[in-house]
């Protein structure tokens, strides 16, 4: 069976690009400068994109072209093929499915509430709501934390994950071409020109209450890029500047590699890589940083706003603009498009969350992809039931914070030393500039043996000592910031890890029967 | 917003749309 192929140039970078883009573009950048020092956050910001997102960038593209080269594509066999004589190297690689596939179980989820969200913003249901408790309460009764005069059951909320879990189905199994390429090419265009539409209609707000002049747009992008110098020199903003830009990029999930892996041996990847990233940048950057939060200043305040974004940053996005948007004129309009440009967001990251385990089905159990497609929909959509249904208990975040964050950086880790260290910088080096249509300064050859593993190993240090301990051991609660677990949650949270476990083993136990089937064939790993 | 806020915000957004512009327009030249 020939392999699929991009079919151009503009539609790989297009698809990596849309699969960086995403929620947290809009919603937890502009939370994380506005928490970080301002504007002087953008120092450690562009430094980490120089030192660990770009490097990371390059080293995706590179290794899922190669292991694409060898008929893999997906992780395991790609770390297999950079040191084929390490027997447990491909078990490292399973993370590459993994963390794919258990931050799709909820991210689909969440998702949905953008699809459903965009309807009620162009139908008014929500036009009622004219108090931060009032949209909080249709935000609760929809998610079915809550019974009120909103909603009653969670079925319109099901409804529309239904719709939302089909249609990213549908696109993975249309194929790379006819699903993939063509959704993110036209998903992007409509996200951008909505996104430049809201900036402009944010701008244009001023000051709304001009007996308010300290709640303005110009304040909004005040508290957003006036530097405050001193956070500087704490570890702290510097942490978060580096996490922000490894989670927008998309890095050391794995969708990269697989993406990648339908490029031919020829094709460009350091001038294609470059573009992917810098599109993400301005969406986040331009875009996001122009959105929600001076929208949010304008109406709330600064205090305010700041207090929504420490309750997390989807207040912002699905309390707060509702909110507001309730008070301007055509604001189901614009409601709309802000809604639809995050569900356009959502749904260009998710279909790459879901291609990886498509992929491996494909390649290493020869399944047709309407097959694959199948399996993994059968799968997912089984494992997406406890998210929705026990949502409120720590399932979603708990899942967010293992396959969403924690395995990410453990990923990241593992491929840079492996691209740098085991397969050797010097091959490594050559492979990046196959076909390359720039040449990457030398000074790269450092920063990715050296610097960037450097990096990686320091934020992970960080997250574990003090993320990842005191949530595994139940100390605090993932995704807040020191709430203990409560008690009704205990079992929760040990049956969302039971379920991650079980997932990577029957992941690992796949790998393990393909490649010992390959070995009795007597055939090449 | 202060002086060094739009200073910091303007050279953001120019160093951001200069990247994405030289990096699109070369890869829209280059073959595929």
């Amino acid at each position: 069976m020939a392999r699929e192929r991009w079919g151009s140039r503009l539609g790989v970078i297009l698809a990596v690009a849309g699969s960086a883009i995403g929620l947290g573009n809009f919603l937890r950048f502009p939370g994380q400068a506005m928490r970080n020092g301002g504007g002087a956050f953008m120092i450690p910001y562009f430094v980490s994109l120089v030192l660990l997102g770009l490097p990371l960038m390059w080293i995706e593209w590179t290794v899922g072209r190669l292991g694409g080269g060898f008929g893999h594509s997906t992780a395991p066999g790609m770390f297999h093929t950079l040191w084929n004589k390490n027997r447990f190297i491909k078990y490292f690689g399973v993370i590459g499915i993994f963390g794919p596939v258990a931050i799709f179980i909820y991210y689909t989820y969440i998702e949905s509430w953008l699809l459903g969200y965009s309807y009620f913003a162009i139908t008014g249901k929500y036009a009622a709501c004219t108090t931060e408790a009032s949209v909080k309460a249709f935000l609760n009764g929809y998610r079915g934390l809550a019974q009120n005069e909103y909603f009653s059951s969670l079925l319109t909320a099901y409804v529309f994950f239904l719709i939302t879990f089909a249609a990213n189905v549908a696109v993975v199994c249309a194929g790379i071409q006819k699903g993939i390429e063509r959704v993110c090419k036209y998903g992007l265009a409509m996200l951008f020109l909505f996104g430049a539409v809201l900036v402009v209609r944010v701008f244009l707000l001023g000051t709304p209450d001009p007996a308010l002049p300290d709640r303005s747009v110009e304040q909004g992008l005040g508290s957003l890029w006036n530097p405050r110098w001193s956070e500087l020199g704490s570890a702290r903003v510097w942490l978060a500047a580096a996490g922000q830009i490894f989670f927008t990029l998309s890095v050391g999930i794995g969708v990269i590699l697989t993406y990648a892996s339908y490029l031919t041996p020829k094709d460009d990847v350091a001038l294609s890589g470059l573009t992917a990233a810098s599109a993400n940048e301005v969406a986040e950057v331009i875009l996001g940083g122009s959105i929600v939060i001076p929208a949010a200043v304008a109406f709330f305040g600064v205090a305010a706003t700041k207090e929504i974004a420490t309750r997390g940053t989807f207040d912002l996005g699905a309390v707060a603009m509702p909110l507001l948007l309730n008070k301007i004129p055509l604001g189901g309009v614009f409601g709309f498009m802000w809604f639809a440009l995050l569900f356009l967001a959502g749904v260009t990251s998710s279909i790459s969350l879901a291609q990886p385990a498509v992929a491996f089905l494909e390649d290493e159990f020869n399944f047709s992809r309407r097959k694959s497609a199948a399996v993994f929909a059968v799968v997912t959509f089984v494992l997406c039931q406890p998210v929705i249904f026990f949502l409120g208990h720590g399932v979603l975040d708990e899942l967010d914070f293992w396959a969403g964050n924690f395995f990410l950086v453990v990923f990241a880790t593992i491929e840079t030393i492996l691209f740098g260290w085991v397969f050797g910088i010097d091959k490594a080096w050559t492979e990046l500039h196959v076909g390359s249509d720039i040449t990457i300064p030398r000074v790269y050859r450092f920063i990715i043996k050296y610097v960037t593993p450097l990096f990686l190993l320091i934020i992970l240090g960080a997250w574990v000592t003090q993320e990842a301990l005191p949530v595994l051991l139940m100390r605090k609660m993932a995704g807040t910031e020191n709430e203990p677990v409560p008690a009704t949650d205990i079992w929760y949270v040990r049956g969302t890890r039971a379920v991650l476990v079980l997932l990577f083993a029957v992941l690992a136990f796949a790998v393990w029967r393909v490649w010992r089937r390959r070995r009795l064939r007597g055939g090449t790993p | 917003m202060t002086t060094s806020g739009w200073v910091f915000m303007i050279a953001s957004w120019l160093v951001i749309l200069a990247l994405f512009g030289y990096c699109f327009v070369r890869s829209l030249r280059e073959k595929d």
